[in-house]
């Protein structure tokens, strides 16, 4: 097949739905994360639902207004984070098709792709081992395979087989998953959806449920599940986890038939966390109860039992209860930069305060904090960057960084910040999805909206913007500005306070440099609170020479 | 401000500040949340975005003994059905707090201070 138009499209999304629908319970049933509330099957088919809803009600020939229609009925019937995801997930694949009548498989395939890119732009920290990997890895197999063939049916298989290996993988990306013995609940969905629009396009019909369930698998996940609420042994309910096999017996079952339904019906009476799966001879059975004899009784009215496991769950509760569960703390994965921010900081502090808020790169200055074109340079391939955003927070660095930027033979922009307060409001405006040229206009915005305070020791008795200085005196510079020198540190810096900072402003950083002790900074920070209360205050040690404060107030 | 819990060995002291960083981590890990806006009024309608260092500074825990209530103020990403993150977050943050510090928190409130559109 090398083409689909609106109305094949419309079908596969039924085709999706309707199989993603057989086996929501199933997908409930794998729910661990990011709540074990086990939901994201049923959120995911009301979703899903809703979006094949608007598909059928408003499909045509024209395949980008049919993909319109599902995002319009993903978004506004998106339920949980998974559902929220697969509206994401089409409303990128939607964008990315919108004035297309047909499709090829190429063109198939970068939707896709795009909408990956749409979905992963909605999250801050995306969480690896969910829906979002599985959807990511499919659409790269998709566009690969889309660069060697033509049909899409081969490009379809492709992405459902790589969305099935993606998802085996996600025990090994998601901690918990692994612990519970589970595969991620959303990216099992997602394969679902994948397989229907497969089945659709062979023109093959899917059976109704799909999955030979494991019974570990369910049983580890409901045992997740209900252990989260238990804080103390005393509420367990359940005492005992309960699970065997009936073998069906014709003698026995002759006139009085298994029926699954009705058989989970009555066990449910009798406990929670109940599982049954059956095929013609057996059934398989798990239940908190805490009558296991009433429970074994019921299913030997079927047959013969085997496999009988009966556990005291308070008695286990007790045991774990005080032993630390393992964390599940992801381990962060290796920074990559493709878009570099290298700033330079006088002062270890200074550096490491820069860092926590997203400098890839501080090139540390010495005393005289004036680092060359060439190390800039070296910084800049050091990061190993493709674009780059050059912060000099400092007017005699601007220059060098300028002649940096056109050496660094990639992507490069200057923003002009002057001191460190300015650097640090510039790179908190940055926006990792936005242009370079954008970006440096956005950050230098930032960094002029920021008022700076810097006091420093002459060393030499001059006179500047007619403030007679004497050597050693302790100068404030306000915003460039030398405003007032004085002999006496504490009255310099009243001084520049009373100068800057105004009734509008709401934060004071006060960066401290090497030759403050931390109590000093600490009176700093009360006198500050004592002349305008409405202002919050934060104090870093930078650890700077030269510069016992400096001052940062918007 | 702080939360105490008292048992045969002693008092256990959690100080608002740790309940707002664990809080704050756990908004930003969900979906369709692109970052936490600082409580304080917004300037120039230009709406700062917060970094992992001050997460905390867009949460609000306001104690009243055993009702203790969390004010929230999320930026989310255009596209996204915001009424669904919204929800999730509470629901993640309510998750969270029982799971790590055993506090069941009377509400949390969701402040949605901007919605960040980003153009591919």
């Amino acid at each position: 097949m090398k083409s689909i138009d609106g109305q094949k499209f419309a079908e596969m999304v039924q085709m999706g739905a309707h199989h993603l629908k057989q086996n929501a319970d199933y997908v409930d049933s794998l729910n661990v994360f990011p709540v074990p509330d086990g939901d994201t099957g049923t959120n995911m088919n009301l979703s899903m639902t809703s979006g094949a809803k608007e598909t059928a009600a408003n499909s045509s020939g024209h395949l980008g207004r049919t993909s319109q229609a599902l995002s319009k009925g993903l978004l506004m019937g998106a339920r949980g984070n998974s559902g929220v995801i697969l509206s994401q997930l089409f409303r990128g694949f939607g964008k990315a098709v919108e004035d297309k009548e047909t499709l090829t498989a190429g063109e198939f395939a970068a939707a896709l792709k795009y909408g990956v890119e749409t979905a992963y732009k909605a999250v801050m920290k995306p969480v690896e081992g969910t829906i979002l990997t599985v959807a990511r890895e499919a659409a790269q197999q998709a566009v690969e395979t889309a660069a060697e063939s033509d049909d899409l049916i081969q490009v379809m298989e492709a992405t459902v087989a790589e969305a099935k290996q993606s998802l085996k993988r996600t025990p090994d990306l998601l901690p918990v998953l692994k612990e519970v013995g589970v595969v991620d609940s959303g990216g099992q969905g997602l394969v679902y959806v994948y397989e229907g629009f497969l089945a659709s396009l062979k023109g093959e019909e899917l059976p109704e449920r799909t999955v030979v369930l494991s019974m570990d698998e369910l049983v580890s996940a409901e045992h997740h599940r209900s252990v989260q609420g238990f804080m103390d042994t005393a509420d367990i309910q359940y005492g005992y986890c309960t699970e065997f096999m009936v073998r069906f017996e014709e003698d026995k079952t002759k006139d009085h038939p298994f029926d699954e339904t009705q058989f989970r019906q009555q066990l449910s009476e009798l406990g929670d966390s109940l599982l049954v799966i059956s095929d013609e001879e057996i059934a398989k059975v798990h239940i908190h109860t805490e009558d296991p004899g009433d429970a074994l009784s019921y299913g030997q009215t079927f047959g013969s039992l085997i496999n009988i496991k009966i556990e005291n769950m308070r008695q286990q509760h007790m045991d774990i209860v005080g032993s630390p569960a393992s964390g599940n703390a992801g381990k962060e994965p290796a920074a990559k930069h493709p878009y570099a921010i290298v700033t330079v900081a006088l002062g270890s502090g200074i550096a490491e305060l820069l860092r926590s808020i997203g400098a890839s790169y501080v090139i540390e200055g010495g005393q005289t904090m004036n680092p060359s074109t060439e190390d800039i340079v070296k910084a800049i391939r050091e990061v190993g960057a493709e674009r780059v955003l050059i912060l000099p927070n400092n007017k005699n660095i601007i220059l060098a960084a300028e002649q940096a930027a056109e050496l660094a033979g990639i992507e490069a922009a200057v923003v002009p910040t002057k001191t460190v307060p300015e650097g640090l409001a510039a790179i908190l405006a940055f926006n990792p999805e936005a242009q370079v040229s954008a970006n440096a206009k956005t950050m230098t915005a930032a960094a002029a909206s920021v008022k700076t305070g810097q006091v420093t020791t002459a060393v030499r008795d001059t006179t500047i913007d007619n403030v007679s200085i004497h050597k050693d005196d302790y100068m404030a510079i306000a915003d460039g500005k030398i405003t007032i020198a004085t002999p006496s540190l504490e009255t310099t810096m009243k001084a520049l306070i009373g100068e800057l900072i105004t009734e509008d402003d709401e934060i004071v950083t006060i960066i401290y440099g090497e030759d403050v002790s931390e109590k000093e900074a600490e009176e700093m920070a009360a006198y500050i609170e004592g002349q305008s209360s409405n202002v919050e205050i934060e104090l870093y040690s930078g650890r700077q020479p030269l510069y016992p404060y400096i001052l940062s107030v918007e | 401000m702080s939360i105490q819990l008292e048992n045969d060995y002693g008092k256990i002291d959690i100080t608002n500040d740790v309940i707002a960083r664990v809080t704050g981590e756990a908004t930003v890990e969900c979906y369709g949340v692109v970052g936490m806006a600082s409580k304080h009024q917004i300037r120039d309608g230009l709406t700062e975005i917060l970094r992992k260092e001050n997460f905390s500074r867009g949460v609000i825990v306001r104690n009243a003994g055993a009702d203790m209530q969390i004010d929230l103020y999320i930026i989310v990403g255009y596209g996204t059905k915001i009424t669904e993150v919204a929800y999730q977050v509470q629901s993640k943050v309510q998750y969270t707090l029982k799971k790590i510090l055993g506090l069941t928190i009377g509400a949390v409130n969701i402040y949605v201070q901007g919605v960040r559109v980003t153009n591919l």
